[in-house]
């Protein structure tokens, strides 16, 4: 299925891909919105992400997907890509997928023979560009709840250039109360399949104060253990680095705005 | 081959009609179909920005847009700068500032500079070069066309960085 | 005699000529040519890397949609004569005889193995995926250890083994006293990194054979038209004047796109074949592939120094990787071999070479191919200031040769007449203040950040300095009066971003006498332009100097001719603004337009007097010179994710006098870019297996407008050589120098880490793993 084809256009003129038909999803009237339903903000699968980025919605009531939008490729990229095409396309170093899973967000599918359902984000993302989307599905919203109050946010990647996808990104979203963190949830890309909670790590910052130790001890949590591929662009041993550096600069960034008010 | 489709887009203004295989990109058609060979293809993977158009006032890659696609939508591309045959106030600014050299990266330059002054108008060097960084030019180190793109915005240039003793 | 010219142009940044067009979206580069009937061709390119091909069938592309028209590498060569390809032509290569498309094994993966012409490039590709071939897989060739190996089987078979060329070692100076009278020796291997030219337009060709005259037109993107046209007609066996190469727009070359390709002989002869226009774009998975790469160069290097820090001598051993179907590789290490001591007082040398076959790309010509000489001298100098505890700036200073003083000589012969580095780096010291650089670094480190400033200092032969008894080369340039009056300048340059066709109308526009506007310079067709190039930094000085003595012996003639006209003294004759004039006779004054219509007129001009106002010239470099100068970066390292911003980049050259301050600077900052991008972006990576691994953009990583700081550039003083020409060449300068720039600089950050670097490419893993914060997988 074409959304945007920012992603899936390359893999055909490189003939990485060849398949037997192409259904353009952008004569799909209806899937193009950005709303604030009750405690989520849905957002239509073909809307283009510059209009994400551009969203005063998007922007108040779910902040890391807008301080993420802008290290997304580059504005002729975002001006065509979608948010649903970015999801259903699973690349493990994609961003979007990980603000879905450090949101707790939901991705909502439909196929004509069964209709909709609703997939959370931990089970959606299953591993290297794949998805819980069946072959008759197709991907038409995504949820991501409203932000409570108190939570600050931030995305860091380490990339080659600007608008590269990142050799590593670092998600954070922490609620403090009365300078103690409240909850923290981390989620990563580019160290695995697919893009992964550090729920060890968020574990250790619940009701911790936000100290340089703390999200130092936290960084190590969430770098323990993983086993990221090495490339050209960087070693499994440099990827793994990443992730503690990133998560800490992540958290130090996400505290230091919820306690500007979030 | 496939089927091929006829197609009704507007380009530069002019409404132009092709008929086109549906896996033919949309720089293939303006280059070939249309006769457009002003945009450029130099990767064919959406990286090095030389095939960017505008699509409906947008800035997008031509490479990663298959023309049936755009369908009913407003193409311009750099034949569409000129005003009345002549070098229109960037394309000026852009020569008055020895911005380009072997030419290559150009249309996609022009038409991607064109999306940003549409959207903000006194750009600072920081956003200029934040809005250009997915367009790669071989020749040039961008230090002319950053400020090609200060001179078109009525701005100062960057500090004279180069002397003659 | 010489008349005062008004100088109007020269030495200004005028507006260029190209522009309109190119700004307008009206250049022509060769994937704009449309020729009524054309069709299209793509090759069918090898997955391995070293492999014998043991069958290949066909049949089913040759029934294939749309398809015209297929050849396999024995059906091609068939049609061909052998000989050179590529920069072959110039180097005059006899070893390794190859042929146009692989006929029993396949070297480099994206070898070629097969050509399909069809009504459309998607067709064409299509029916490419259809042709079946047998491969038997063979030790890929990929590092020096293999190379060497003798149980390796030889790439090429005529060449006995996978070394291409390996010298003798050869002397100069008293290398043994050198190393005896030093203190110390440094002993070091430094590396260069393989990657490559990248222009943004690829490489291409539309082939258009005509049956009836037994013409071949071909449209081309390259460096001269009559390398191409020799080596398309020497393999397609044709009589070169039956051959006619076009080349209008080219999107940039930086040394790859010259003489024929393989890829143009084959589209050439399925012309022939056809009797139809084919054309073949290179696309980028290609050029990236298998279009050529460069720079993959390893030295030993023992540095004789003393106490004081005088570099007494240099013995270095070198391997270079010439890839599969050498090219350029033999010859150029006896080039790096005499730059080496640059202009700096190194009173010994030891230098010898070996250059390998493997199965990688070509090593083609990259903008400056000998700079493993400067990237080697330069990271030597700061290596050997570290150990000596002292400033590479100030070590620079006690090496580099004083102008009128000895060594006027470099020990490996070159003249260093006219070289201004010395001056070049004390101007650097007053546009940089290393002392208040030093506290700032202190202070930056007290706070955990990592600054770091670095220099390095070159010359470039453009085109060199005069040899006794040798002019420096030979540029034809043809130059005539039209009917309008306008100048017409026929040139063998061959112009891809240097802008000569406004560098080149300046000159003569100031030396014959008219406006800027109404000179037109006419290249890229073998048909009318005399025979030339563009490449080496050599035009500057070559072209600008065939346009001055051409434009004066053509304002000669033209004056001559109009003294019989005016009936006047050609002593009292001037060209000024487009008009012959007599001075002090205004009424006299006759435009060109009249002039050149007038001696079309029979009988206008008396007997024995030529009225044919074109004039061929030959010009010979004069005395030629070097260009060079110093550059300076400032840096800062993140320790933490190993990535480099660079702060501040500071350049002071010397390049004689300038046409076009414009041109000059941005073909400066062009070479700089791409010195930036080898050290932090860009590599062309291969696995033990011979698979290309960065083919795409994606993986290879181009310089983008975040990654290249504004570059200061400061123009020194010239110190004329010639009586009449000095402009110098600088094309390439950037590129050779900026590389061991940043690495010196990125070096000086991590000095509190003790890292040393001696490999000009450090990505960000790998900065890391020289801190010692990680290690190495």
């Amino acid at each position: 299925m074409l959304a945007g084809g920012q992603s899936l256009v390359p893999l055909l003129a490189l003939r990485l891909a060849s398949p037997s038909a192409l259904i353009d999803l952008s004569g799909v009237p209806g899937l193009d919105y950005v709303r604030r339903e009750n405690d989520h903000v849905a957002i239509g699968a073909m809307t283009r992400e510059r209009a994400v980025e551009r969203s005063e919605v998007v922007r108040e009531f779910v902040p890391l997907l807008s301080v993420a939008m802008p290290l997304i490729g580059h504005l002729a990229i975002r001006n065509r890509g979608t948010v649903g095409g970015s999801a259903a396309h699973a690349d493990p170093s994609a961003e979007i997928p990980a603000v879905a899973l450090a949101t707790d967000a939901e991705v909502v599918v439909r196929s004509s023979a069964r209709g909709e359902r609703t997939i959370t984000s931990d089970d959606f993302f299953q591993g290297f560009f794949s998805t819980a989307l069946e072959p008759d599905e197709a991907l038409i919203e995504l949820r991501f709840p409203v932000v409570r109050p108190g939570t600050g946010v931030a995305f860091e990647e380490a990339t080659r250039r600007h608008g590269d996808f990142a050799m590593v990104g670092a998600a954070a979203v922490v609620r403090t109360e009365s300078a103690h963190i409240v909850e923290a949830r981390i989620a990563v890309i580019g160290v695995s399949d697919k893009p992964l909670r550090r729920r060890e790590a968020e574990q250790a910052l619940a009701g911790a104060e936000p100290t340089r130790g703390a999200f130092e001890e936290a960084a190590t949590l969430a770098a323990d253990s993983l086993t990221p591929p090495s490339d050209l662009h960087g070693s499994s041993t440099y990827r793994r680095h990443l992730v503690r550096v990133l998560v800490r600069r992540a958290l130090e960034s996400a505290v230091q705005h919820s306690q500007e008010g979030g | 081959m496939s089927d091929t489709v006829d197609i009704l887009l507007t380009v530069n203004g002019t409404q132009r009609s092709a008929n086109v295989e549906p896996r033919k990109t949309l720089a293939d058609v303006l280059r070939d179909d249309l006769e457009l060979t002003g945009t450029h293809v130099g990767c064919e993977h959406g990286v090095c920005g030389a095939c960017t158009v505008l699509i409906d006032g947008e800035a997008a890659r031509s490479c990663l847009t298959f023309a049936v696609q755009v369908r009913g939508s407003e193409i311009v591309t750099i034949e569409g700068l000129a005003e009345d045959g002549e070098m229109n106030p960037l394309q000026q600014a852009m020569r008055a500032s020895h911005g380009f050299q072997c030419g290559f990266c150009t249309p996609g330059f022009l038409m991607q500079i064109t999306a940003l002054m549409n959207e903000n108008p006194k750009p600072s060097e920081p956003e200029i070069r934040e809005a250009l960084s997915g367009n790669v030019c071989r020749c040039t180190g961008y230090q002319s066309i950053v400020a090609g793109v200060l001179r078109a915005t009525g701005q100062s240039p960057i500090s004279d960085s180069t002397h003659q003793e | 005699m010489s008349q005062q010219v008004a100088q109007r142009y020269v030495g200004s940044p005028i507006k260029r000529s190209e522009d309109r067009r190119i700004l307008m979206g009206a250049g022509t580069y060769v994937d704009d040519v449309k020729l009524p009937g054309m069709v299209h061709a793509a090759f069918l390119r090898s997955p391995f890397a070293h492999a014998a091909i043991t069958s290949i069938d066909t049949s089913l592309a040759r029934e294939a949609e749309g398809v015209l028209l297929v050849y396999t590498g024995e059906e091609l060569e068939a049609l061909l004569a052998p000989g050179p390809y590529g920069i072959g032509v110039i180097m005059g290569m006899e070893k390794p005889v190859f042929s146009c498309l692989a006929t029993d094994k396949v070297r480099l993966v994206g070898d070629l193995v097969a050509i399909v012409v069809a009504e459309s490039r998607y067709l064409a590709e299509d029916a490419t995926e259809l042709i079946e071939v047998g491969y038997d897989e063979l030790p890929p060739i990929v590092t020096v250890e293999q190379a060497f190996d003798p149980s390796n089987p030889p790439i090429f078979e005529d060449l006995g083994s996978n070394i291409l060329v390996q010298s003798e070692p050869r002397s100069y100076g008293d290398v043994e006293g050198a190393f005896s009278r030093a203190d110390h020796v440094l002993r070091v291997t430094i590396s260069q990194h393989r990657h490559q030219n990248v222009p943004m337009e690829t490489r291409g060709c539309v082939a258009s054979y005509d049956p009836a005259t037994e013409h071949l037109l071909m449209w081309s993107a390259n460096q001269g038209v009559h390398h191409h046209r020799s080596t398309i007609a020497g393999r397609l066996r044709m009589d070169p004047e039956k051959v006619r190469i076009r080349t209008a727009d080219v999107g940039g070359s930086f040394g790859l796109k010259l003489g024929g390709s393989r890829e143009d002989v084959a589209a050439a002869a399925a012309s022939r074949a056809l009797g139809l226009p084919v054309k073949y774009i290179e696309d980028r998975y290609e050029n990236l592939t298998a279009s050529g790469q460069a720079r993959e160069e390893s030295f030993d290097v023992e540095a004789a120094y003393t106490d004081d820090g005088d570099i007494l001598g240099l013995k270095v051993k070198m391997v270079m990787d010439g890839g599969a179907y050498p090219g350029l590789a033999g010859a150029l290490p006896s080039v790096i071999e005499r730059m080496l001591p640059s202009a700096y007082k190194i009173a010994a040398l030891e230098f010898q070479s070996t250059v390998i076959v493997t199965n990688k790309a070509t090593y083609v010509a990259y903008r400056g191919p000998w700079a493993a000489e400067t990237f080697v001298r330069e990271r030597v100098i700061d290596l050997v200031a570290h150990e000596l505890g002292r400033e590479p700036f100030d070590v620079r200073m006690q090496n580099v040769v004083t102008r009128g003083e000895e060594p006027t000589v470099m020990i490996t012969g070159r003249s260093l007449a006219g070289v201004t580095v010395r001056e070049s780096l004390e101007r650097l010291g007053e546009l940089v203040d290393l002392p208040g650089f030093r506290r700032e670094q202190e202070a930056a480190k007290a706070e955990g950040r990592y600054l770091g400033i670095g220099m390095a200092s070159y010359i470039e032969a453009a085109p060199g300095p005069k040899m006794q008894g040798m002019p420096l080369g030979r540029e034809e340039m043809r130059m005539e009066l039209a009917e309008d009056g306008k100048l017409i300048v026929f040139t063998g340059q061959m112009p891809h971003g240097q802008s000569h066709e406004t560098t080149i109308a300046q000159i003569a526009a100031d030396e014959f006498g008219v406006a800027f506007e109404d000179v037109q310079v006419v290249f890229g067709d073998s048909d009318i332009v005399p025979p030339g190039f563009t490449g080496g930094s050599r035009s500057a000085t070559m072209a600008g100097g065939a346009a001055i003595m051409t434009a004066r012996a053509l304002r000669a003639k033209v004056l001559e001719t109009s003294s019989h006209l005016l009936e006047a003294n050609v002593a009292d004759m001037r060209i000024e603004n487009g008009a012959v004039s007599v001075v002090g006779v205004p009424a006299s004054a006759m435009s060109l337009a009249d002039v050149a219509s007038a001696v079309r007129q029979p009988g206008r001009l008396p007997e024995g007097v030529d009225g044919e106002l074109k004039v061929e010239n030959v010009y010979d470099g004069g005395s030629g010179g070097w260009s060079g100068g110093t550059h300076c970066a400032i840096v800062e390292v993140d320790h933490e994710t190993g990535l480099v911003h660079i702060e501040r980049y500071v350049v002071t050259e010397d390049c004689g006098e300038l046409i076009n301050p414009a041109v000059v600077d941005g073909q400066v900052r062009g070479g700089v870019a791409q010195g930036i991008g080898a050290v932090l972006l860009e590599r062309s990576a291969y696995d033990d297996r011979g698979n290309y691994l960065t083919a795409t953009f994606m993986d290879y990583l181009m310089p983008t407008t975040m990654d290249i700081p504004n570059i200061e550039i400061t123009h020194l003083e010239t110190v004329p050589l010639d009586p009449d020409v000095n402009f110098r060449g600088i094309g390439e300068g950037g590129m050779i120098v900026a590389p061991p720039t940043i690495c010196n600089a990125i070096e000086d950050a991590l000095a509190p880490f003790a890292v040393r670097i001696y490999q000009q490419h450090l990505p960000p893993a790998k900065l890391l793993e020289l801190i010692g914060v990680i290690e190495p997988d």
